[in-house]
């Protein structure tokens, strides 16, 4: 049992802090369970009695258990694993599955994956793969094999176990969803209150307008036993509109629409301007209001509107806390690492605050506790705003408070806003792309559509190593939604879907001008090519996804890097580095071939937008590679260019004819040529597959 | 007695500003939309323009723009009102053409004093 401790490497384990100590747990188990199976059992017909035992654990385990070959054929499987597999017996199983990586793996990549870390790590843990039951439907199974090897080293077999964790796979996928949409919900709450405010605003304004009108008119007319009562209202009313104005503050610098907006001015001037105004508020409650600033203030480069806002507030704060004291507004320049800074300080000698109401009074909606709401009024917002305002013009803000002596508040702002000013507190960034972070905004979108949430996993995971970016969908109405907000390069889209399906989605998108010219390419399980194509799908293709013929498709309606490939098919190494230096000065991507063979290899791995091909080579040489490609009907339509220093016959040409696009002479055709016939059979290449596509329609 | 011409679409507003305004001893003209300020701005020929901004047929910043093309009209202070507390909206309207602007909801005695500093003496 060497190399099977839990210190090993756990590949591929999917990582869910919460589910960590369970999994630990099932692993132990499972460990015993394999100990016990392997000691006992081998693949062979001769089964000792005493371990009857130990078969019926094998016989009975929940889990799926197996012994595999190298080259993917099962020497044992258990009842377990047939069922998890959609077979009726393990006879149905082993006698269908002779080839794992391409029956079973959706993705024949996680097989060369698997036996790559058996040769690493001789086990893995926690292998997670979305797999194909026997009837096409797609389950997600996590294994837990190793490799049992003969005396020599040689691999004789892998064995290991098998959980199906579909319904794990779409809980994440599920909280992952939750997530966006909370994410996605707090934004539109946001902008929400934002523009509700506005709304508020208006009629607000004709009630303090209104109220101000009747109050000086009712003075006019002597009428004073009204104007106790407009008075009321008038304060209401302004007092309505204080809390309006700082709900839409914040909700603006929440939503991450608060602008800065910077000006030069002069800061004694500024203060002088703020203390007149605020005076008759802070020395309403008997209070002494005093200023002490330096003589060397001079001038500041900031959001002069949001500085005067949150001495406003302070003073304001101050004032409402204070009673028969002092209240005093400071105001210093310094020089503090070669930068200049301005401080503002307001000390008041109110009421004062613990070390936990300090603790918290900047935050949103909170004030010391909540009788103060009651005792001394305000919106609890005051302070949040002007701690906003401070670190968006690159400040700082903080305060010193003893219960019952008063609070000292300073901030601490740069006489010149910073060019790089910190960005300001935003709720949420964009939500819906981020799981694509890996890729650049500019890789190609693709949308699908589908309410699999299987295939959600799977379709991003390939396409995210193919340079898609992808964004799921789970119902029409979604994928609508999605589709017009984000527009897509491409949209994949399934049919059978409850609520709305497939066809109804797409003739809604062909409806809809904001959408109707983005490619949809169908990707179900109903194979009805001649509905779609009426209703103006650009592709079809059929489940179980075909990964590189789908990738291929994707392909032809958006290349990922916007950079057409070229494939150079050419023996002489010279000429392909000429051509390859000319092609790429032309922002062409370029991948090449010595002879026919590595063509074919090359194209099983990329499809280029065009072939150039040399038709004498050696091993596999241009004719027979053109009839090669021209036999895969993925790779029909690749335009191909014959560049030949060979005397064309009548027989080569009838043997080309048909199958490839042109046949240029080396040495008579000039560089420009060839790039000019390029593009053309790029841009042409288009517009044929767009009207192959309007006569199957 | 100084004339003022008030542009505004919202009725309440109109009529609260007009009847306070008047009742400070302003002459007052008023236009419910951009084309009909331009043209009671021509008939008229007042002494300031209070301009809201989010108007319709032809908004504030277009009139504004227009009024201060015109030979007979561009020597006419214009006091942009806009909606929106935003700078980014000063900065809009002083672009267009507009001397002076004062934000909703309108804090009346503030209001005046612009009024005044751009027509001394009013009374």
């Amino acid at each position: 049992m060497a190399g099977f401790g839990f210190s090993e490497h756990f590949p591929g384990v999917g990582n869910i802090p919460a589910i960590k100590p369970f999994r630990r747990i099932i692993r132990q188990g499972r460990m015993v369970l394999s100990q016990i199976m392997t000691s006992t059992i081998t693949p062979t017909t001769e089964e000792p009695h005493s371990e009857t035992n130990y078969r019926s654990i094998v016989e009975h385990a929940i889990e799926g258990i197996f012994q595999t070959t190298p080259d993917g054929r099962y020497l044992l499987a258990n009842p377990a694993l047939a069922q998890i597999y959609g077979y009726g017996s393990v006879g149905e199983l082993k006698g269908n599955v002779k080839e794992i990586a391409r029956q079973l793996y959706v993705d024949p990549d996680r097989r060369t994956e698997f036996i790559r870390l058996m040769k690493e790590h001789d086990a893995v843990w926690g292998f997670e793969s979305p797999i194909y039951r026997k009837d096409g439907s797609i389950i997600w199974i996590s294994e837990n094999v190793r490799v049992i090897r003969g005396e020599d080293g040689k691999v004789l077999y892998y064995e290991g176990t098998v959980e199906d964790i579909t319904e794990r796979k779409r809980t994440e996928e599920e909280l992952r969803r939750a997530k966006t949409a909370a994410e996605e919900a707090s934004r539109s709450k946001s902008q929400f209150l934002a523009n509700m405010s506005h709304e508020l605003r208006t009629p607000l304004n004709a009630i303090i307008g209104y109220s101000e009108l009747l109050r000086e008119e009712a003075e006019d007319m002597g009428q004073d036993s009204f104007t106790g009562d407009l008075k009321k209202i008038e304060k209401a009313g302004k007092h309505l509109l204080e809390l309006i104005n700082g709900v839409l503050d914040i909700a603006k610098i929440e939503a991450g629409k608060m602008e800065i907006h910077a000006e030069s001015f002069d800061v004694a001037a500024m203060i002088n301007d703020v203390a007149a105004t605020v005076a008759p508020v802070v020395e309403k409650k008997g209070n002494h209001f005093k200023i002490s600033a330096g003589d060397n203030l001079g001038t500041m480069f900031t959001d002069m509107t949001k500085l005067r806002q949150s001495l406003f507030n302070l003073l304001g704060n101050a004032g409402k806390f204070t009673e028969g004291g002092m209240i005093r507004l400071e105001a210093e320049r310094r020089t503090e690492s070669s930068l200049d800074w301005v401080y503002f300080r307001v000390c008041d000698s109110g009421v004062g605050m613990t070390q936990e109401q300090a603790a918290k009074i900047f935050e949103a909606f909170t004030q010391a506790d909540a009788s103060t709401t009651r005792k001394f009024g305000g919106t609890g917002l005051g302070l949040a705003i002007t701690r906003e305002f401070t670190h968006m013009v690159g400040g700082e803000i903080s305060v010193e408070s003893v219960l019952g002596r008063g609070s000292t508040f300073t901030m601490r702002v740069p006489a010149e806003l910073p060019a790089a000013v910190p960005e300001p507190v935003q709720a949420v960034s964009t939500p819906v792309v981020d799981e694509n972070v890996e890729l650049s905004s500019d890789s190609p979108l693709v949308l699908l559509i589908d309410d699999d949430l299987t295939i959600h996993e799977l379709v991003r995971r390939f396409l995210q190593k193919e340079g898609f970016r992808t964004i799921c969908a789970q119902s029409g109405a979604e994928g609508l939604e999605l589709a017009r907000k984000l527009q897509p390069s491409i949209i994949v889209l399934d049919v059978m879907m409850p609520t709305m399906d497939g066809w109804s989605v797409l003739t809604r998108l062909k409806g809809d001008p904001e959408v109707s010219d983005i490619p949809v390419v169908m990707l179900t399980m109903v194979d009805n090519k001649e509905m779609g194509f009426s209703l103006g799908v650009d592709d079809y293709m059929l489940k179980p996804i075909e990964r590189s013929g789908f990738v291929s498709v994707l392909r032809k309606y958006c290349e990922p890097h916007g950079t057409p490939t070229i494939l150079v098919v050419e023996d002489d190494a010279t000429t392909r580095d000429m051509l390859r230096s000319s092609l790429e000065k032309e922002h062409f991507a370029v991948i090449e071939a010595g002879n026919g063979t590595e063509g074919l290899k090359q194209l099983a791995a990329t499809r280029p937008a065009v072939i150039l091909l040399d038709l004498m080579m050696p091993e596999m040489d241009g004719f027979q590679f053109t009839k090669e490609v021209r036999a895969h009907s993925e790779w029909r339509d690749i335009p191909i260019l014959v560049m030949t220093a060979k005397d064309i016959t009548a027989e080569d040409r009838a043997r080309l004819d048909g199958q490839v696009s042109r046949i240029l002479q080396k040495g008579a055709c000039g560089r420009e040529e060839l790039l000019a016939e390029i593009s053309t059979r790029i841009s042409r290449a288009t517009r044929i597959t767009i009207t192959e596509r309007e006569v199957a329609a | 007695m100084k004339k003022l011409l008030l542009v505004e679409d919202n009725e309440m507003n109109r009529d609260m500003l007009s009847r306070r305004l008047a009742r400070r001893g302003y002459e007052i003209h008023v236009a419910v939309d951009g084309e009909q300020g331009l043209a009671e701005a021509l008939r008229q020929l007042p002494d300031l323009i209070i301009m809201d901004m989010s108007l319709p047929v032809l908004d504030g910043w277009e009139t504004t723009r227009r009024l201060k093309q015109l030979v007979e009209t561009k020597a006419i202070p214009v006091l942009a009102l806009t909606a929106h507390a935003m700078a980014g909206e000063r900065d809009r309207a002083l672009e267009a053409g507009c001397d002076d602007y004062d934000t909703k909801p309108v804090d009346f005695t503030r209001l005046l004093g612009k009024i005044e500093n751009l027509i001394p003496a009013a009374t």
